[in-house]
């Protein structure tokens, strides 16, 4: 008797040291029904007009998947917040996203400016948030020590400069003739005169740099003038947002000199449904040269433009689908993919770790491959090269799509890519 | 009985102040210490806007260009020159306050609308020119690290609580400077400039030197506030000072009511909540996205009407009526 006292007194405070012990603390975000990411984007102000479409975007795939039947049973919730495109907008919105809606992972946040504040005032690092598909092509964020839970979407800038570069020389009608560079003077700027630099390239004159958001008509229009001066068809580069572009090629129609010019646009701001929506005329577009890593977004013949309109037909009504929707698409898409692959006990951690793991093999849109792997946050790392027509559809240059693949930091050329994309989930319900 | 100067009993009640934000510190979460941070910054910069209009009668749109500047030099001394960044805010007042000072030789002698174009020019083209120049660092602009807080506070005290205490007891020390410079010599002649500067300059007052001299006062404190600002968001970017920025300062700057700095923490207060209210209001009420997008700016301008009908002089002068 005396013994079994003995013994349930030794259960009994056994039992009282694991109740107290704390319980490992469940992430925020994460309940058994629901998932909760977040996004700060500009939804006012003039980015807006590019980027406005991006957070319904989303919600529209993450309400398709949560429509049939979520991830492991759990519902997708998009909490989107508005940064104006200004960093202190973005530092204060994302940190509200974490203390306050308490988020489990951000997910499509833009910009480089906004979003280098917004992850150090978000502590992000600390709380190890995951910070899913950054849309900015400035390769500082593939920097692991600094954000370590950061993953990039879209190729870096470098990278596009570099394949520009090989465009230029790999084209007779281009190679002999003068070339300039117009850029945003931010990542697009540092990026793009790197990858230019890096890929042999020198311009017939010092890049003319615009300040984010600087570029009137006026300016527009005084740097298309000074440039129209070099004899023949020169090349003109233009590296920025689409709202950028369209400035300029405004300025070229108002100065007629629309055919003055072989211009090619950068991924970022060659959206022709933007530029035509912006009032860029039918016929000054035609003949563009742009890089894309993307198919087309008007190519009903791809099937992951196919599916993705579908659901904007059903889940964003009214929305007209172009490139912006397509990209929002593909990364909601990543991101479902990413989160079946941490599991069903879904940690910040695990998320990360899947991502390292299994993000190169993700199915997505995109026609360069992925480049996750435990050293890289890199996402696509390729370029294809079009001639947008008078309709704002992308065709390949010369009848044929080749995707070069190449990096970001050294003077390597760009290869022809030997990647074949994944075949779309079916019904664009990732089973991974 | 032994009756305490004014200038005790100010001092007094803003070791009060100090000890009481102190304490409420403690016991908000890190979200509202975040949001406070920004509620005494903005509260800072809102008292630099009363110093130079409310006090002095200048009128300035381009203070979110002085706030860069201060904020510049700043994450330069940090950066280059290594400097505490307790000290790295010092020197953003003073650089700041230099720049208004020559700004204000150079403006002296213009007055209402010109003065405002003049400002209005500053705002829209300083942070184009701090594109041009590399150390600044282009639109990515340069970092403003201050650092984890001090060991001594303890595991618990979170980076967002060393915000809040940096950025109140900053503004607090400010205000408390700028509140005893307006009961001294400086801030009759201040006031004596904004009601008659003819009768003024009758009386033996410096009109050019004096409103040099506001101005750079009140453009040390905007760039301490600017410091502040970059601080918060851990680094400096043109694209952190836009022009809208001065207009916000301003609509604080008549809800708390220009000539008196009693208010200036509701002014700050206002600049922060409003947005939350906004987005709480639009996701209750629901409505359609112009809605949405168009309730702030309602928000702001119902406010400035009510206060400009109702409370003209700001609720300082309120609570000294109803004592």
């Amino acid at each position: 008797m005396k013994r079994i006292s003995i013994v349930s007194a030794v259960a009994v405070a056994g039992a009282m040291v694991l109740s107290a012990l704390p319980a490992q603390a469940a992430d925020p975000g994460v309940t058994s029904t629901e998932i909760k990411l977040g996004l700060s984007s500009p939804q006012t102000g003039t980015a807006a007009l590019s980027y406005g479409k991006l957070p319904k975007a989303m919600k529209a795939y993450f309400d398709y998947i949560n429509a049939n039947g979520g991830v492991y049973g759990r519902k997708i919730k998009l909490v989107a917040r508005d940064d104006k495109y200004l960093p202190t907008q973005a530092a204060t919105q994302t940190t509200n996203l974490v203390l306050n809606d308490k988020v489990f992972a951000l997910v499509g946040a833009l910009g480089t400016a906004t979003h280098t504040k917004a992850y150090a005032a978000a502590q992000l690092a600390k709380n190890n948030v995951p910070d899913l598909f950054v849309n900015t092509g400035f390769s500082g964020f593939d920097n692991k020590t600094k954000y370590p839970t950061t993953f990039l979407v879209l190729p870096s800038y470098a990278m596009e400069a570099k394949i520009i570069a090989k465009f230029i020389a790999d084209t007779p009608t281009l190679k002999p003739q003068a070339s300039f560079l117009i850029a945003q003077d931010d990542e697009f700027g540092i990026d793009g005169v790197n990858g230019f630099k890096l890929g042999g390239h020198t311009f017939t004159k010092a890049p003319t740099l615009y300040p984010q958001g600087g570029l009137s008509s006026a300016l527009a229009e005084g740097a298309l003038t000074a440039l129209s001066a070099a004899p023949g068809k020169p090349v003109l580069v233009l590296m920025g947002t689409t709202d950028t572009t369209a400035t300029l090629l405004k300025a070229a129609e108002k100065l007629s000199l629309t055919t003055k010019f072989n211009w090619i646009v950068g991924s970022v701001g060659g959206d022709a449904n933007t530029l035509l929506a912006l009032g860029v005329k039918s016929t000054t577009i035609d003949g563009v040269m742009a890089a894309s890593f993307f198919p087309d977004a008007k190519d009903t013949s791809d099937e992951y433009v196919s599916q993705f309109m579908k659901i904007n037909e059903k889940y964003n009504p009214g929305v007209s689908f172009d490139n912006v929707v397509l990209q929002a698409m593909n990364s909601a898409m990543l991101t479902v993919q990413a989160l079946r692959a941490a599991g069903k006990n879904l940690t910040r951690a695990g998320l990360i770790k899947a991502i390292e793991d299994k993000g190169s093999t993700f199915a997505g849109a995109g026609l360069a491959p992925l480049n996750y792997s435990a050293t890289s946050r890199v996402g696509y790392n390729g370029y294809w090269f079009g001639q947008l027509n008078a309709q704002g559809e992308l065709k390949p240059f010369g009848g044929k799509l080749t995707v070069y693949t190449t990096d970001s930091a050294t003077s390597a050329a760009p290869v022809a890519s030997t990647y074949a994309r994944k075949s779309i989930p079916k019904n664009g319900i990732p089973s991974n | 009985m032994h009756k305490i100067s004014a200038n005790r009993k100010r001092l007094f009640t803003f070791i009060l102040l100090g000890w009481a934000l102190l304490l409420i510190g403690d016991r908000i979460g890190e979200l509202r210490q975040y949001q406070g941070a920004f509620v005494a910054m903005y509260a800072l910069a809102i008292a630099s806007i009363i110093l130079l209009t409310g006090y002095s009668g200048q009128l300035s749109l381009g203070h979110s260009a002085l706030m860069a500047v201060g904020a510049y030099a700043g994450a330069l001394s940090i950066n280059n020159l290594k400097l505490n960044p307790v000290i790295a805010l010092i020197v953003a007042a003073l650089v700041a306050g230099i720049f208004g000072l020559i700004l204000g030789i150079a403006a002296a002698r213009l007055s209402g609308p010109y003065l405002a174009g003049t400002t209005l020019a500053l705002a829209i083209s300083l942070p184009t020119i701090a594109n041009q120049f590399t150390i600044l660092g282009g639109e990515q602009g340069i970092l403003f690290d201050i650092g984890a807080p001090p060991a001594r506070f303890g595991e618990g005290f979170s980076q967002y609580k060393w915000f809040f205490w940096i950025s109140s007891l900053a503004a607090l020390i400010m205000i408390w400077m700028i509140s005893n410079l307006m009961h001294s010599k400086f801030g009759r002649v201040f006031r004596a400039l904004r009601d008659n500067q003819t009768a003024a300059q009758l009386a033996g007052i410096n009109i050019g030197r004096q409103k040099a001299v506001a101005f750079g006062l009140s453009a040390g404190v905007a760039g301490l506030a600017g410091g502040l600002l970059v601080m918060l968001i851990s680094g400096v970017s043109p694209s952190a000072f836009p022009l809208s920025l001065s207009f916000s300062l301003l609509t604080g700057a008549v809800v708390t009511g220009v000539y008196d700095l009693k208010g200036v923490m509701l002014g700050g207060l206002v600049l922060v909540a409003i947005p939350e209210i906004a987005d709480s209001v639009g996701s209750r009420v629901g409505g359609s996205d112009g809605f949405t997008m168009a309730l702030p700016g309602f928000l702001v301008s119902a406010l400035l009407i009510l206060a400009v009908l109702f409370l003209p002089n700001g609720p300082g002068k309120l609570l000294k009526k109803k004592m």
